[in-house]
């Protein structure tokens, strides 16, 4: 019977990829392939461990791949990431690698999942659908081996005959695994940074170019410069500015997005490259534009908190109203602060 | 021969309509149109361009590292090091947003006000959402959707003066955390004040007993 094997979750780690995978034995298909170079990787002991299958180190052996319940691998680029999840054999990458490369299609977030740690797999509640389960076997309680105390992993890496390696080639494996894990992590941050510019920044500068563009050709920029100047150019304009921002009324309408004090950041800051403001009002004026922030967003917020609906009832005027006199008092703390600029 | 007749460059006299752009409404307003349109857009254009280049390639490799800089710390040492600093006012309004809003960005970062007391969270709230503009001075990634108050201003900063943009980029992010301190105390106060004004003393006495006791189980957790 496969429904006596333990279904096990396997979710992805911080900074990892996928929503998790689950999977068990089936019959002949036991193999866990550690394909991290070295001894077999701990995540993999794991899977071994809680499922009831066997490690077999990619490295020393060969194994069928309708014998290989799942893969675990170290890849930090495209390669090995996309070759199992191309034989749909369920890929666990221990490293944070997110779908990219030649072999991307095959990719998918039901065959893989990335940035896994031993704290990231666990045994899965009773009848929850393991991947390769028929549909047929589910329902059935599942008794997950009692992991016997400090030497579970010691027993399971028992199966497969591991070749002694020297110290030297073990120092290399394990620093050229720290180099991989290096790697892996700042190209993921690369592709992470990229998406961000390109679905998040590029956007919002179109928007920012375009609006400066109509604001400076139209000659508004000067208009606006004329009547911001006297506001921006001294500690009194820049306290009312920021007693104006921080008003319970107006400030939940100034918030969305920033949208508006970033066009005035960017009028500001075209107002000092001209020499029209000088350099270290810079620094109170970044706190008077910004006295309304978040008051558009205070419930939703504090929700996201996870507080009382009386704690938003008291919340949102406690807030408002702290600003009305935080909002003056920020532009006075930087104030003070900006001669060293 | 009407003056009508006559073509700008003055010498045929066989065309019928006039062509002077200088002397005829119509086209002196089509060409103002042309001419405006366009140079509408190229001053966009050109102001596109001075951020693209000035902002995007420092940002780019600027959130690189501290996407992986996240990655290495990880999340759970954070989580810990937040409910630490969320048991003093002084670490609540100051440590305790700055982890949130690097490791969780904008706006994730007031998940961690899940760590607080009910009367707490208000002044949570306040002295994060304070910070999510400074700490773009060194982190844009944590709320690359709100650069330009930051970008806007210093991108004038830089062109005048490029050591006081150094300067400016630090005095934004110490003195953003001075005020949400002060933020964060001050609406603090006004919670505190709201609740006995309002009659909820009971209730968020409740609540603090429920948190104790929510602290005392997962203390009891972690020792088991």
């Amino acid at each position: 019977m496969t429904t006596d094997f333990p279904a096990v979750r396997i979710n992805k780690g911080a900074g990892g990829w996928g929503p998790g995978l689950v999977v068990r034995v089936h019959g002949d298909r036991n193999i866990v392939l550690s394909v991290t170079g070295g001894d077999e990787h701990p995540v993999a002991k794991r899977i071994a461990e809680l499922t009831g299958g066997r490690v077999v180190n990619a490295f020393n052996s060969g194994a069928p791949d309708d014998q290989v319940m799942c893969a675990v691998i170290n890849c930090g680029g495209t390669a090995r990431s996309g070759v199992y999840p191309k034989k749909r054999i369920p890929t666990v990458n221990v490293f944070t690698a997110s779908p990219g490369g030649p072999l991307q299609k095959y990719i998918t977030d039901d065959i893989y999942v990335s940035g896994v740690g031993v704290s990231n797999v666990e045994t899965a509640e009773a009848g929850t659908p393991a991947i390769g389960d028929d549909g047929a076997e589910t329902g059935q309680a599942s008794q997950p081996p009692q992991p016997d105390g400090s030497d579970a992993a010691v027993n399971s890496t028992a199966v497969g005959e591991v070749k002694k390696e020297s110290a030297f080639s073990r120092f290399i494996i394990k620093f050229g695994g720290a180099i991989g894990y290096v790697i892996t992590s700042l190209l993921n941050a690369g592709r992470e940074g990229v998406k961000l510019i390109l679905n998040t920044v590029i956007p919002f500068m179109a928007y920012v170019a375009l609006i400066m563009g109509i604001v400076n050709y139209t000659g508004l920029a000067n208009w606006i410069a004329r009547s911001v100047s006297p506001l921006a150019g001294s500690l009194w304009g820049l306290l009312l500015l920021g007693i104006i921002t921080g008003l319970p009324i107006l400030s939940p309408f100034l918030g969305p997005g920033a949208a508006i004090a970033q066009i005035i950041g960017v009028l500001m800051g075209a107002q000092i490259a001209t020499g029209a403001l000088p350099v270290r009002y810079a620094l109170p004026t970044l706190f008077a534009i910004d006295g309304q922030v978040g008051c558009d967003f205070i419930p939703v917020g504090l929700s996201l908190g996870e507080a009382q609906s009386e704690t938003v009832d008291v919340g949102v005027p406690a807030v408002l109203f702290g600003r009305q006199l935080t909002s003056p008092l920020a532009v006075l703390i930087a104030y003070g602060f900006s001669f060293l600029v | 021969m009407t003056p009508l007749l006559v073509a700008p460059w003055g010498g045929s006299q066989l065309l019928a309509i006039p062509l002077d752009v200088k002397s005829n409404a119509v086209m002196q307003g089509i060409a103002w149109f042309a001419t405006h349109f366009i140079g509408l857009f190229k001053a966009a254009a050109e102001s596109f361009v001075g951020l693209a280049t000035g902002v995007i390639p420092l940002l780019l490799v600027l959130i690189t590292f501290m996407y992986a800089l996240t990655t290495w710390i990880g999340e759970k040492r954070v989580t810990h090091a937040v409910q630490w600093a969320g048991k003093y006012a002084v670490t609540r309004y100051t440590l305790m947003p700055l982890l949130a809003v690097i490791m969780l960005t904008n706006p994730m970062c007031y998940t961690f006000g899940r760590f607080l007391p009910e009367r707490y969270k208000p002044a949570y709230y306040d002295a994060t959402v304070s910070f999510v503009h400074p700490v773009t001075a060194f982190f844009p990634h944590a709320n690359g959707a709100e650069l330009f108050v930051w970008a806007g201003v210093s991108a004038g900063v830089l062109k005048v003066d490029s050591g006081a943009y150094a300067r400016l980029a630090a005095l934004y992010f110490l003195v953003g955390l001075i005020v949400i301190l002060m933020r964060g105390l001050v609406t603090q106060g006004f919670t505190n004040f709201l609740i006995k004004r309002g009659g909820h003393e009971a209730v968020f006495q409740k609540f603090d007993e429920d948190y104790a006791q929510g602290q005392m189980e997962r203390t009891e957790e972690a020792v088991a």
